[in-house]
């Protein structure tokens, strides 16, 4: 399970995708500012999931993701909260310990492994949505 | 038996005479129905929800203040937020709550009116019972609000609360846009809460932000949606927050606790304190 950065253009493991596609929807401005996470440069990840903080203010994804020297680093990315993540049909179970993802990130402009993850890009590596039938609780 | 019967008269006389008295204390028909759970739908978290972020709010700023903004705006596009301070769970404070980032909820009651808001667990009061401002009021993150229903149409219902808020404790800020208010913390708002005259399912607040960091009054329109029978929950803001500030730079916690930079070249905190602590030993 590998993550691949090309400039300015992603290659998916699995598909091409186009890089205006892949312009990251970072969720709108919130109660902080997201510019520390690079919006206009996402990185696709695939990994296995360490652990799912269904925790406030913001979920986290911790995932595993195996480097090109055969080597695992841990990435740290931050979603919206958990209340936001219900109205979308999620729970602490949407996720689990060992799931393989793949994940759309912003990533820390430091270059750090952090970043920010959205509901709008993940799934599990098969394909498979995380919610099957997403329930909005939004107004108009 | 006629013993029994004056007793019996007299408790129906009692309980008819409790439940007149409660029928008295709060008349709900005379209130606009404020109930259910709000939320901002599609609406901006800028707080001009019509405008796009950053320097495109165009606030009327003075022009000492509006170089604030603008470095506000420019640290944010560096990676940094050090003047944002609810990026560390502190309260929004007015006018910021009244954005709910999560829903709010307006509770009506005769003599105060209450707005409780999701997001970092805040809370208002709006006095309606007359009352006259204080000679000296304690600043808070909240402010301390009075305010008076009126019966616009003269149907005699009320349809809009005006609330004016001041004592506003500091800091606090419009949005994490970084709009700066003044540094005499003297700020001020007039508000204009009611329901949209076409759907009763839209609630407005019309806010006037008195402040000399403006040139001018500034009147924004925050609108919410509603919604009767949403589930409500909880948010806590310190339970696992991972954005701190040291000094003037920002940082990230890794998910294992560990500091990370947010933006490239950025130094690490000033330790100065443990090296004294490992050369003492």
């Amino acid at each position: 399970m590998v993550y691949r950065r090309v400039g300015c253009a992603i290659v998916a493991l699995l598909l091409a995708v186009p890089f205006t596609s892949l312009t990251f929807s970072a969720p709108v401005l919130a109660h902080h500012s997201f510019a520390m996470f690079d919006q206009k440069n996402g990185v696709e990840m695939v990994g296995v999931v360490r652990e799912f903080r269904y925790v406030s203010p913001h979920t986290f994804i911790i995932i595993d993701v195996k480097q090109e020297d055969g080597t695992v680093e841990s990435w740290s990315l931050e979603g919206v909260s958990p209340s936001a993540l219900a109205r979308e049909g999620w729970s602490k179970d949407s996720i689990k310990t060992g799931d393989e993802l793949k994940v759309w990130v912003a990533p820390l402009r430091s270059g750090a492994p952090g970043g920010a993850w959205v509901t709008q890009k993940i799934q599990f590596r098969d394909g498979r949505p995380i919610i099957p039938t997403p329930e909005l609780v939004k107004g108009p | 038996m006629s013993e029994r019967r004056a007793i019996g008269a007299i408790v129906i006389a009692a309980a008819l005479a409790l439940s007149l008295d409660g029928a008295r204390a709060f008349d709900e028909s005379k209130y606009p129905d404020f109930s259910g759970q709000w939320d901002r739908g599609n609406g901006g978290a800028g707080w001009d929800p019509t405008k796009p972020n950053g320097l495109a709010q165009n606030p009327p700023l003075t022009a000492e203040y509006q170089k604030i903004f603008e470095a506000n705006v420019a640290a944010v596009a560096a990676g940094g937020e050090v003047y944002n301070d609810q990026s560390r769970c502190l309260p929004s404070g007015m006018p910021r709550m009244m954005i709910a980032y999560e829903p709010i909820e307006v509770i009506v009651t005769p003599k105060t009116t209450y707005v409780r808001v999701d997001h970092l667990s805040e809370f208002r009061r709006i006095y309606t019972d007359g009352r006259d401002w204080p000679a000296a009021i304690e600043p808070t993150f909240a402010g301390y609000s009075i305010g008076k229903w009126i019966d616009e149409n003269g149907d005699g219902r009320y349809d809009v609360l005006e609330a004016e808020t001041r004592a506003v404790k500091g800091p606090h800020s419009y949005d994490a846009n970084g709009i700066p208010f003044h540094q005499d913390g003297e700020a001020s708002f007039k508000e204009r809460i009611h329901l949209d005259k076409d759907n009763p399912d839209i609630l407005r607040d019309d806010v006037t932000t008195y402040d000399h960091a403006l040139a001018h009054p500034w009147t924004v329109t925050r609108t919410y949606y509603r919604h009767r029978d949403a589930p409500w929950y909880e948010h806590v803001c310190v339970e696992d927050n991972h954005h701190l500030a040291i000094g003037k730079e920002s940082y990230f916690l890794s998910a294992d606790g560990l500091l990370m930079p947010t933006r490239k070249g950025q130094p690490p905190p000033d330790l100065r304190y443990f090296k004294e602590q490992q050369t003492a030993k």
